[in-house]
């Protein structure tokens, strides 16, 4: 399903998929949040994987999109797994980072560190 | 209107195209003695390299102002020297034989010139200084030549040496080790994590054990950095473990108040090898 920039997949029981396209706005970040944890509750969601592939950079504010979506997503008891994050973003991120981020990171969905 | 040339370049002109076989010899034998025995340039490259040398002597001289650096002839005169110069470095000759060579050239001009009685004292001087200075500025554009090469030798050598210091070693399916030898500067910090982290990206590592037996001291820059490399190797979804940490670096990473709480830490490079075979459910026994 498309919301807004953002495609969703149903890839299991309890797990969805979701690929960011180029028509995402983060700048609407509230209205997306709603769509698509209306979305994951709908789907009885457990776990959200969240697609890095496309990504070469990750700035402050799309590190602060990423952050209230795990939160969001925490609040509705649904883990957030960013995956395939490339080695420039990680290499940025690293060093803006503070804290450990609030969504949990796996190389891909396979990846047995993104398992319950 | 084109300017005359000054009587002073014509005069040595002149000489030079009056004792140009004379000059030549005594610069080959010249170039034979100091280059011949050291295999830095072979007799037949002595010989182009006289020829070259003279032809583009006679072309600057010939130009409205041989003095002018920005002279195509002045120009093609530093780019022969700087080549030659370089040709030498890379052979492993000494810098200092070449610019040694380069006096002797110039010697050879002023020594053609005493031989000749029609030179006026006003002449000679003129030539003297005109021969000073396009020699002062050739040796110049040795010396660059020279720096920029020893520039690159340092450059190249520290690059190998950064690279040979900290090998990344895929020591099984998913398992990368990365010893860390020395300081952890920004610079090489840089590039442990830009090789790290595109090796957990080709080679699909679920574990990094970093070993830190071999790093001695510890600021907060270093701590800083270490920080920052797991934190990049969580973000890339891998596991991070930091094995080898001296009882000092542990009392310096407290005093300066670095918490390793969201850290995997192992005593040693083989108790983190284990752990990471343990995540990844590999039992090693005995056969």
């Amino acid at each position: 399903m498309n919301i807004g920039g953002v495609h969703l997949t149903r890839i299991g029981s309890g797990d969805m998929l979701l690929e960011p396209t180029r028509a995402l706005d983060i700048s609407d970040a509230g209205a997306l949040l709603d769509s698509i944890l209306a979305c994951l509750q709908r789907e009885r969601s457990l776990r959200l994987y969240y697609d890095l592939a496309e990504l070469a950079v990750i700035d402050a504010a799309y590190f602060a999109w990423l952050e209230a979506l795990a939160r969001a997503c925490g609040a509705i008891n649904v883990r957030m797994v960013c995956i395939h994050m490339q080695p420039t973003a990680a290499f940025g991120l690293a060093s803006l980072l503070r804290d450990s981020p609030a969504f949990e990171t796996a190389l891909d969905m396979q990846s047995r560190h993104g398992e319950p | 209107m084109p300017k005359s040339k000054a009587p002073a370049n014509q005069t040595l002109i002149e000489q030079l195209k009056l004792q140009v076989g004379n000059i030549s010899t005594r610069i080959e034998a010249q170039g034979r003695n100091v280059f011949g025995d050291s295999n830095v340039m072979s007799t037949d490259e002595i010989t182009d390299f006289s020829i070259e040398f003279l032809e583009l002597m006679v072309t600057l001289l010939d130009s409205d102002d041989p003095l002018d650096h920005h002279r195509p002839a002045f120009r093609a005169l530093q780019t022969f020297f700087g080549n030659i110069s370089k040709q030498i470095l890379v052979r492993g000759g000494r810098m200092e034989d070449f610019v040694r060579y380069m006096q002797f050239l110039q010697r050879c001009f002023i020594e053609s010139l005493g031989a000749d009685e029609q030179v006026s004292p006003e002449d000679m001087r003129a030539i003297l200084l005109l021969l000073s200075s396009v020699f002062n500025e050739l040796m110049l554009a040795v010396f660059q030549t020279y720096l920029e090469e020893k520039e690159r030798t340092i450059d190249a050598q520290q690059r190998e040496l950064r690279e040979t210091s900290t090998p990344i070693t895929e020591i099984w399916d998913g398992v990368l080790t990365l010893p860390i030898i020395g300081t952890l500067d920004s610079s090489r910090t840089l590039l442990i994590m830009e090789s790290l982290l595109n090796r957990i990206s080709s080679e699909r590592a679920h574990a990094v054990v970093m070993d830190v037996t071999g790093v001695h001291t510890v600021d907060s820059q270093v701590s800083h950095h270490m920080i920052q490399m797991v934190r990049a190797i969580q973000l890339m979804g891998a596991t991070a473990i930091l094995t080898g940490i001296r009882p000092e670096i542990a009392r310096a990473m407290t005093s300066l108040n670095i918490d390793l709480g969201n850290v995997t830490t192992r005593a040693t490079l083989s108790d983190g090898l284990k752990e990471a075979f343990r995540l990844l459910g590999i039992a090693v026994t005995k056969a």
